[in-house]
C-alpha cells in the first residue's frame, strides 16, 4: 500500500510541474511496476497497451462522440434551442437566465462535453442577457452552471472514459445519467428564482412571446431533437420498431450521432470542404490526447492493482469497522477538495483506479458510483481557485471579472451540493432508468 | 508462503475462470508444495490477446489464454476444438493434455512461455434471443462465434459473423447487434445469457469447445528451489490440472443449465434426430480442413484425432 | 530553423491526412454497418476489424504532430510559480523528459510486431497481419517521441522559432 500511496504523490508531483498527465501517469505506473516486477516486463506491459488501446473496438466510442459534438456546433443548433427556450420563459423574472439554464440542458443532450456546451451557449446567451440588463453575475453564472450538465446528460465524453476505465456498461451509464441531470436544471431553475428573488434587478423580465411564435420556435428545434432521439433512443432499445429496428450498442450509437450531426450540418450550410477537414482533424487530436491519458491511466492503475492498494484499502475499512455510507462520505469530500484546483479528466484518471475498486468492493453499484463522480466533477467546473467553465466564460465575454462570475455562482453550487446529497442518499433516482433497460 | 506467484486474468471477477479454476489451481499449488509456494490473481492488467506477451516478458508469472483469439499462431489446439467429441469437459482436457504431450508440443506453437494445463470448456451451443427450433433456421442469423473452429461452425452454418470478446458477449445481445452466440452452457450464468438469450438449441456433442491454455513464465519456474519444481511437476501441472480444470467446467455448466431451467421465458431446444443428421456432414467437412491444417503445421493429425476420441471414449 | 520546421510541419502533413480520412471512414462505415444490420439483416463482417484498423491510423497519426505542438492535457496549476526563463527551462525539461520516457514503451512495442511476425499472427477475417498496426504504432510513437525532444531542444535554444509557430504561446 505504502508504494502505491508513494506513487500517487509522485503523479501528483509530476503533474504539478506540469508533466502532461499521461506522461506522468505512464512514467510512475511504468517504474513502479517494474519495481514490483521486473523492468523489461513492465516496459512490455506498456508496449502491449500503446497497441492495443489503440486497437481497442469499444475505444471507437472516444472519436465518434466528439466529432459529432463539434459537427453539432456547426450546424448552429444552440441557437435554436436558446430561442425556443427564449420563447416560453423569457417574460418571467429572471426568464432569460432559466431560458439558459433549459437551453444549456437541451444542448447537452446532443453534446457530449461541458466545455463545448459553455463555450456554445455563451456566444448565443449572453448578448440577449445584457441586452435586457441582466447582472453579470447572474448571466455568466447562468451559462457556467448549465454548461457543466453538458457531461452529466448523455452522451457524455467523460462517462464514456469512466466507463472504458471501469468497464462499466456505457450504454447504462448515459441512461443513468438522464434523471440526475434533469434534476440539475430544475435545481439551477431554482436557484435563478432565488438569485433573482433576493436582487429583482439582476433579472429583469424580458417580452412575452405569443403561441404563435412559440410554435414557430419549437419547429425549428427539430433537428435537436432527432438527434437526441437517434442517439439515445437507439441506446435505450426505443427505436426498435417496424421497419429498422434500430438498436445500437454505444459506439454505433456515437456513428450513428456523428454522421447526423454531419448531415444536418452540411444541409444548413454550416460546412464547406475547408470546415469538414478541420473538424476532423480536431477531432483526431482530441483523440490523440485523450488515448494518451487512458493510456496512461491504465498502466498507472495496473500499478496501483499489482502493489495490492485496492486489497489494502479494503481491509483498513474493515479493520477500523468503518461504516461504507462513511467511506462514501469521505470520497466525496476528497473528490469536493481535488475538484478545487483540478481539471474534470484530471481528477478522474488519478482518483478512479484508487476509488472504483474500494466502493465496488463495499457493494455500491458502479453506474451510480459513475453518475456521482461525474456530479462532483461537474461541481469541480464552477468551484474557484479553478473552474473551467467560469473561465471559458471569462474567456469568451472578456470584461467580466472571474470573481463576478464565482459569486454568481455561489447558489448553482449549492444547489449542486444538495443534488450531489440526494443522489448519494437515494440510489433508486439514478438506478431506476438503467435497471428497466434490457430484457 | 516463501513465493508469491502473480496471475493475470481476464474475464469477469465472478466468472468460473476467477471464482473457481484460479483458486482451485492456487489450493493444487500450495498442496503440492506445503504452502511454500502460493499466488494471487490480478484483473484487468490487459485484454485477453495480450496476455501471452505479458508471461512471456514476466510482466505477470502466470496466465490464462484462449487459443482462438490469436488466428494464426495457434493451429494445432483447433483440433480439440472439433464438434462431435463425446464426453464431459474433464475427459477432453485430460484427452488434450495426453495428445499435447505426444503429438501436439511438436508445432511448438506456445514457444516463449510454459504450458501448466490444458482445457476446453463444454459442449458449446446456441443461445439466441429468437426462437431457434431447427439447424435450417440458423442461417442469416446474426452471430457471435469466437476464432478458431467456432468461426468455422457459424460461417458453415450460413450465420453472419459478428466479432467481440466473451466479456461483451452480454452487451452485444442486449443491444441486438447480435441474435445470439455459440457459447458453452456456463455462460447462461457466467455471462448472464438468461437475461438476453432465453431460447438455447442443443447439439448434442455441442458446436464446437474452446480451447484454453494455463501458462507460466519460464524464468519464474526456474527460479523456483529443484524439490518445489519437482512437486509443481509431478502433482500440479500437466494432466492434474488439466483435469481439475476440465471438471471445473463441468460444474459450471452444470450450474448454467440449471440457472436456464430456473429463469422464467428461458427455454432449452434439444436438436431433432434429422437435424444431428444433418449437422454431420457439415462438421465432417469443418474436421476434415481442420486436419488439413493441423497436418500443415507438422503435427500427425490423423493419429491425434484419433487419439483425443480414444482417451474420451475411455474416460466415459 | 525556420526552414527546419517548415520541413516538419510538411512532413505532418501526411499523417494529419491519414488520420482524417481514417476518421471519416470509420463514421460512413458505422453507420452503414448499422443500417445494414437494421434494414438488410446483413452487416459488415469486418467493421469491428476494420475499426480497430481505423482507430490505430486515427491516433497514432496524430499523436507526433499534437506532441510537437505541446498540446498534450496538463494542469497549469502552478504557472503562475513560473515565468518567463523559469518557465520555457522548465517546459523544455519536462519535454526533453516525456520524450525520453516514450523511447521504452516505442522500443518495446517494435519488438512485439516483430514477435507477432514470427508467430504468423494475423485478425480473423480479413487476415490482416497483426505486426503492421503493432510495427505502425512503434514507428509513430517513436516519431512523437523525437518531436518532444525535439520540441525541448528548441525551447532551450532556439525559443523564439517556436514562439513564432504558435501564436498563442
Ligand atoms: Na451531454
Ligand atoms: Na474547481
Amino acid at each position: 500500500m505504502t508504494e502505491a500511496l508513494i506513487g500517487f504523490a509522485a503523479v501528483l508531483g509530476l503533474v504539478l510541474l506540469r508533466v502532461p498527465i499521461a506522461f506522468a501517469m505512464g512514467l510512475v505506473g511504468m517504474i513502479g511496476y517494474a519495481m514490483e516486477t521486473s523492468m523489461r516486463g513492465a516496459v512490455s506491459m506498456a508496449g502491449r497497451l500503446l497497441i492495443d488501446t489503440a486497437q481497442d473496438y469499444g475505444l471507437s466510442v472516444v472519436p465518434l462522440f466528439v466529432l459529432m459534438g463539434l459537427f453539432v456546433n456547426k450546424g448552429g443548433l444552440s441557437r435554436e434551442l436558446y430561442a425556443v427556450s427564449h420563447a416560453f420563459l423569457g417574460h418571467r423574472r429572471g426568464g432569460l437566465a432559466m431560458a439558459t439554464i433549459v437551453a444549456c440542458g437541451g444542448f447537452s443532450a446532443i453534446c457530449g462535453s461541458s466545455l463545448a456546451t459553455a463555450a456554445t451557449m455563451s456566444k448565443v446567451a449572453m448578448p440577449q442577457m445584457r441586452r435586457y440588463g441582466y447582472a453579470d453575475s447572474l448571466s455568466t453564472a447562468a451559462i457556467a452552471a448549465g454548461g457543466t450538465l453538458g457531461i452529466l446528460i448523455p452522451p457524455s465524453v467523460i462517462l464514456v472514459i469512466y466507463g472504458l476505465l471501469t468497464e462499466t456498461s456505457i450504454g447504462k451509464l448515459f441512461i443513468a445519467g438522464i434523471v440526475p441531470g434533469l434534476m440539475g436544471v430544475l435545481f439551477y431553475l431554482a436557484a435563478v428564482a432565488w438569485t433573482v428573488r433576493r436582487n429583482p434587478a439582476a433579472g429583469p423580465a424580458g417580452e412575452r412571446t405569443d403561441w404563435r411564435g412559440r410554435l414557430a420556435a419549437l419547429r425549428d428545434v427539430w433537428a435537436v431533437l432527432l438527434l437526441f432521439f437517434l442517439v439515445i433512443g437507439g441506446l435505450y432499445g426505443a427505436l426498435d420498431v417496424w421497419p429498422l429496428h434500430l438498436t445500437f450498442s454505444p459506439t454505433e450509437a456515437a456513428g450513428m450521432g456523428a454522421t447526423g450531426a454531419f448531415l444536418i450540418a452540411l444541409a444548413r450550410g454550416g460546412l464547406d470542404l475547408r470546415g469538414i477537414f478541420q473538424t476532423l482533424r480536431e477531432t483526431a487530436d482530441t483523440t490523440a490526447t485523450l488515448f494518451a491519458v487512458l493510456i496512461g491511466a491504465w498502466i498507472f492503475s495496473n500499478f496501483v492493482n499489482i502493489a495490492g492498494l485496492p486489497e489494502a484499502l479494503r481491509a483498513v475499512v474493515q479493520e477500523n469497522a468503518v461504516a461504507p455510507w462513511m467511506v462514501i462520505a469521505l470520497i466525496l469530500a476528497v473528490y469536493l477538495a481535488l475538484g478545487c484546483v483540478f481539471e474534470s479528466l484530471s481528477m478522474l484518471l488519478l482518483t478512479v483506479p484508487i476509488f472504483f475498486p474500494l466502493v465496488t468492493g463495499l457493494g455500491y453499484d458502479p453506474v451510480w458510483f459513475g453518475i456521482i463522480v461525474v456530479v462532483v466533477t461537474e461541481i469541480s467546473l464552477i468551484t474557484p481557485p479553478v473552474g473551467l467553465n467560469v473561465f471559458i466564460l471569462k474567456g469568451v465575454v472578456g470584461d467580466v471579472s472571474t470573481a463576478t462570475i464565482f459569486r454568481g455562482v455561489t447558489p448553482f453550487w449549492v444547489a449542486d451540493i444538495l443534488r450531489l446529497a440526494l443522489l448519494a442518499l437515494v440510489p433508486a433516482i439514478t438506478l431506476f432508468l438503467p435497471e428497466s433497460m434490457g430484457p | 508462503a516463501e513465493y508469491t506467484l502473480t496471475i493475470s486474468s481476464w474475464a469477469p471477477p465472478t466468472h468460473g475462470i476467477n471464482a473457481k479454476m484460479w483458486p482451485g489451481l492456487i489450493k493444487m499449488i500450495e498442496d503440492a508444495t506445503d504452502g511454500r509456494v502460493t499466488a494471487e490473481v490480478k484483473l484487468g492488467i490487459a485484454p485477453p490477446p495480450a496476455q501471452m506477451d505479458l508471461v512471456q516478458d514476466g510482466a505477470a508469472d502466470m496466465s490464462i489464454i484462449f487459443h482462438g483469439y490469436q488466428a494464426g499462431r495457434f493451429v494445432t489446439t483447433k483440433l480439440i476444438e472439433l464438434p462431435g467429441y463425446e464426453g464431459s469437459a474433464e475427459a477432453a482436457s485430460v484427452a488434450y493434455w495426453r495428445v499435447f504431450e505426444k503429438y501436439l508440443s511438436k508445432a511448438n506453437e506456445h514457444r516463449g512461455v510454459k504450458v501448466i494445463a490444458l482445457h476446453t470448456h463444454g459442449p458449446a451451443q446456441l443461445h439466441t434471443n429468437v426462437k431457434v427450433t431447427a439447424l435450417d433456421q440458423i442461417k442469416g442469423l446474426k452471430l457471435r462465434v469466437p476464432g478458431g473452429v467456432g468461426g468455422d461452425v457459424g460461417a458453415a452454418l450460413g450465420a453472419t459473423g459478428i466479432k467481440v470478446p466473451a466479456p461483451k458477449v452480454y452487451e452485444t445481445l442486449a443491444s441486438k447487434a447480435a441474435d445470439g452466440v455459440v457459447i458453452p452452457m456456463e455462460s447462461r450464468k457466467g455471462f448472464r445469457l438468461v437475461e438476453v438469450a432465453p431460447y438455447v438449441y442443443r447439439m448434442p456433442g455441442g458446436f464446437y469447445r474452446g480451447s484454453f491454455a494455463m501458462i507460466m513464465n519460464e524464468d519464474a519456474f526456474a527460479a523456483l528451489p529443484e524439490d518445489i519444481r519437482k512437486a509443481l511437476a509431478e502433482k500440479v501441472f500437466g494432466e492434474p490440472a488439466s483435469r481439475m480444470l476440465g471438471k471445473v467446467w463441468d460444474e459450471i455448466d452444470a450450474i448454467g443449465l440449471e440457472e436456464t431451467l430456473k429463469t422464467p421465458g428461458n427455454e432449452i431446444v434439444d436438436a431433432s434426430a434429422e437435424d444431428v443428421a444433418a449437422y454431420k456432414p457439415i462438421a465432417d467437412k469443418i474436421i476434415a480442413k481442420v486436419l488439413d491444417e493441423v497436418a500443415a503445421a507438422g503435427v500427425d493429425a490423423k493419429a491425434a484425432y484419433a487419439m483425443i476420441r480414444e482417451e474420451m471414449a475411455k474416460a466415459e | 530553423m525556420s526552414a527546419f520546421l517548415r520541413l516538419a510541419r510538411l512532413a505532418s502533413l501526411a499523417p494529419v491526412a491519414a488520420a482524417c480520412a481514417a476518421l471519416f471512414a470509420l463514421m460512413l462505415m458505422t453507420f452503414a454497418d448499422v443500417l445494414m444490420r437494421s434494414a438488410l439483416d446483413d452487416p459488415i463482417e469486418a467493421a469491428t476489424e476494420l475499426t480497430r484498423v481505423f482507430m490505430a491510423i486515427i491516433v497514432f497519426s496524430s499523436l507526433p504532430v499534437v506532441s510537437a505542438r505541446g498540446d498534450h492535457i496538463s494542469v497549469d496549476l502552478l504557472d503562475p510559480l513560473f515565468r518567463g526563463r523559469a518557465r520555457r527551462v522548465r517546459d523544455a525539461l519536462v519535454a526533453l523528459a516525456c520524450g525520453a520516457m516514450l523511447t521504452w514503451p516505442a522500443g518495446q512495442a517494435w519488438k512485439l510486431a516483430l514477435r507477432a511476425r514470427s508467430y504468423g499472427d494475423v485478425t480473423e477475417y480479413l487476415h490482416i497481419p497483426q505486426y503492421l498496426p503493432a510495427g505502425f504504432v512503434s514507428l509513430m510513437t517513436w516519431a512523437a517521441a523525437a518531436a518532444l525532444i525535439a520540441r525541448g531542444a528548441l525551447l532551450l535554444l532556439a525559443p523564439r522559432a517556436l514562439r513564432e509557430e504558435e501564436p498563442g504561446a
